[in-house]
């Protein structure tokens, strides 16, 4: 029988360094690889438990996000028994507020109603920055091994694989070897880059009595509903946490060039293979599409596309979103170029990132660094003479 | 709520022309242009028409295209007002009910269109590639204020002869139909198309079974009734790209011409979008090794090869020194190394080993199977 669990997600997350990309979208419906956008994977996650709801908790308005989950249908978060996609938009986090009175009751109402009227087992709490293929099955069987009552998921990363100001933490994993979590501490503060660390994933499963337990003591403390706050309460318990390690691909999106690496992590055949077909197949809204054309003229090498496209020019070690339409003569290089873009001839990107619906004139040349990619704002025009103009 | 029409579209033919491929799908489930089945175009016609209570009437192995279609929500038609219903032949007091010709199965499903209780019955086939706006067809038939309008088609005099034909006056009322004559008086072909009032269909098909004489086949026994009995029939003549993808060669012919991006059916026109029930895959995934021209490719395809004048569907993947050439590659299918494919069908599923040379000639194309296996180690020795 599957297990039944809650699932929550916490989807105001720190999306500053990725602006412009994150200037009208929230993190979770940032596009990735062609045709994803980060919030499909912990759903395709949850998907394969068979998870039937999911709570999710943003700031501001979220329409991309609502227009690419709708019902939750492609998850099966849509059964008219016990599922369904609970959005409580415009969430303002106590952490990143000065003034703590704007702060509303209703946050841990919100998360005590969901929680309480899924009656699950288990509750599950995730996030979108983690770009991951978690298999929920193994962590629950790992939960249940353990009889661990919190358990949280880290991996093994060395301290150079994570951008130098990371927000992020390391778990303080006992010297026991026993799986025991004892703490967690920025990552900022180890300065090796050879060092080795147990990066908190910041995804946990706890029982459902333990959550309703964490989230009252959170709202006499006035605290968010965070993996590291329920850290801090166990903790503080003096109750065990298990560290639970994830051993595929991970990348931690935090800004434009860890995002642009991960989608270039892509065109690597080990790492492609890692996050799509080693763990839960990775689900995403369908689309109506024709099959992509490749013209008489189109010179391909280590690229990738999603259908919906018309290509004509050279594309190379690049990620091309659907509906974009290369001209011949256009030449592109190390590029992530976002649905609905149009090329003309001649034009010549190299390490650029162009947001959706972004137009390049005849013979414009854009070129960025490997380690700085030019961003291109969505609706935005490349003139010929290299101006751009924002959409 | 009333329902103006029902659409009731035939999708329970064998198409044994197709050889292999129909041995274990109907031929409406045959997938088509990389991203499609045939059934799709029909089925986008409807739902671009504004026709959304649909029964889709299968018999023939139905297993993969009652799954394609299910409620029809890959078309947009799973609304409160109408959606796609699977029609199988059932057993009652009366019998086993199966399908003996296209009007026959119309005849078995009156109870599943007298709960619609529509004023019209359209007709089709799931059989073939076009894309028709039927509310043209079924405003004209208001117009003309027709018991029965029969879409039809112009073809070249000397292919007439394959075809039924409808003899018209100048009015374009249908005066004769000849069921594919010697000397054709006309060349206007049928095109498995037809507005029915509903009233008056229903009455024909019930009377003469009463009579215990069926009406099995709307070519052959439908129409010839109509004409004796003096009702209005009308031709409304269609213009524009329709295939009937009926054989091996027309089927390959069909996708080739597909393949040119200037084609009639314009499948990339946002106005008339041909839906289909879209599978979840990966990007496609182009390696340094791959050379990719005047092709189609899908998603969830992994090329390493070289592939020209060709349309591969979803997840199909293509070894190192693979060439693939005028040839229409259904989904899944996996190619190994050094293998050379040319003016061939290659079904779903199936897997070409290593080395393995597959060349067809346009007048003799190659057909592999669905799950075949082509190569290898043979487990028989």
């Amino acid at each position: 029988m599957r297990t039944k669990v809650a699932s929550i997600l916490n989807l105001v997350e720190n999306d500053e360094k990725l602006k412009p990309l994150t200037n009208r979208r929230p993190l979770a419906a940032l596009p990735f690889g062609c045709r994803y956008r980060l919030i499909d994977f912990p759903f395709s996650s949850l998907s394969s438990i068979e998870a039937v709801s999911a709570a999710l908790f943003i700031s501001g308005s979220g329409h991309s996000l609502y227009d690419h989950i709708r019902s939750g249908a492609t998850w099966g978060l849509e059964s008219s028994v016990g599922g369904g996609v609970f959005t409580h938009s415009h969430i303002e986090l106590k952490s990143r507020l000065d003034d703590s009175e704007t702060y509303t009751e209703n946050y841990y109402d919100d998360h005590n109603k969901y929680v309480s009227r899924v009656h699950p087992e288990y509750v599950v709490l995730m996030g979108s920055s983690m770009l991951s293929n978690i298999r929920l099955d193994s962590l629950i069987q790992f939960h249940k091994d353990k009889e661990s009552d919190v358990s949280v998921i880290y991996k093994k990363l060395k301290r150079n694989e994570l951008i130098d100001d990371s927000i992020y933490y390391s778990l303080a994993m006992s010297e026991n070897n026993n799986d025991r979590v004892e703490g967690y501490h920025p990552l900022t503060e180890i300065k090796n880059g050879d060092e080795s660390l147990f990066l908190n994933m910041e995804m946990m499963i706890l029982s459902k009595n333990t959550f309703l337990d964490y989230l009252f003591k959170a709202k006499q403390k006035k605290l968010d509903i965070t993996v590291n706050n329920f850290i801090d309460l166990t903790v503080e318990a003096n109750n065990p946490i298990y560290g639970y390690e994830y051993t595929g691909y991970l990348k931690v999106i935090e800004d434009i060039p860890s995002y642009y690496e991960a989608n270039m992590d892509m065109l690597n055949e080990d790492n492609f293979n890692a996050l799509f077909y080693r763990a839960n197949p990775v689900l995403t809204k369908p689309k109506n599409s024709a099959p992509t054309y490749f013209g008489d003229t189109a010179v391909i090498k280590n690229a990738q596309f999603a259908n919906d496209c018309e290509v004509y020019g050279t594309v190379k070690n690049s990620l091309i979103f659907r509906k974009v339409f290369v001209s011949k003569e256009a030449q592109i290089e190390d590029s992530i170029i976002m649905q609905d873009s149009y090329i003309e001839e001649g034009a010549y990107l190299k390490y650029v990132i162009l947001d959706k619906h972004v137009y390049v004139k005849k013979g414009a040349k854009l070129e960025g660094t490997r380690e700085n990619p030019i961003v291109v704002a969505k609706n935005s025009v490349i003139y010929s003479d290299g101006n751009i103009e924002e959409g | 709520m009333k329902t103006e029409t029902v659409a009731m579209i035939l999708a329970g033919g064998q198409g044994s022309r197709l050889g292999k491929l129909t041995k274990q799908i109907a031929k409406p489930a045959v997938p088509f242009g990389g991203n499609y089945r045939i059934i799709d175009f029909a089925l986008s016609n409807c739902a671009n028409s504004g026709f959304n209570t649909i029964g889709v009437v299968t018999q023939y192995q139905p297993l993969i295209l009652n799954n394609h279609v299910g409620d029809g929500s890959s078309w947009g038609l799973d609304r409160n007002n109408g959606k796609a219903t699977i029609l199988q032949p059932y057993s009652s007091m009366e019998g086993e009910k199966f399908f003996k010709g296209t009007a026959h199965a119309v005849y078995q499903n009156i109870d599943f269109i007298d709960d619609k209780n529509p004023d019209y019955v359209v007709i089709l086939s799931g059989d073939h590639i076009y894309k028709m706006d039927y509310q043209k067809m079924l405003d004209y038939h208001k117009k003309q204020k027709a018991t029965l309008t029969v879409g039809v088609m112009p073809v070249p005099w000397e292919d007439a002869s394959r075809f039924g034909v409808m003899n018209t006056d100048k009015t374009d009322r249908i005066i004769e139909f000849q069921e594919k004559p010697e000397n054709p008086k006309s060349n206007l072909a049928s095109m498995g198309i037809y507005i029915f009032d509903w009233p008056t269909l229903k009455k024909y098909l019930v009377d003469n079974q009463a009579k215990n004489r069926q009406l099995t086949d709307f070519g052959h026994n439908v129409i010839p009734t109509y004409l004796r009995n003096n009702e209005s029939i009308y031709a409304y003549s269609f213009e524009g790209y329709w295939k009937d993808v009926g054989t091996i060669e027309s089927l390959w012919s069909a996708n080739m011409e597909f393949l040119d991006p200037a084609h009639e059916l314009n499948i990339r026109d946002r106005n008339w979008r041909v839906f289909s029930k879209n599978p979840n895959t990966t990007p496609q995934f182009l390696t340094s090794s791959a050379k990719v021209t005047n092709s189609m490719i899908t998603d969830g395809c992994y090329i390493a090869g070289e592939i020209n004048h060709s349309i591969l569907s979803h997840n199909v993947k293509v070894g190192k020194n693979s060439v693939i050439k005028d040839s229409f590659i259904m989904p899944n299918v996996v190619i190994g190394e050094n293998v050379t494919i040319e003016k061939a069908i290659i079904g779903e599923s199936a897997h070409i080993h290593d080395g393995v040379e597959i060349i067809g000639t346009e007048d003799s194309i190659e057909v592999v199977g669905y799950d075949e296996e082509v190569g290898g180690y043979s487990d028989e020795n």
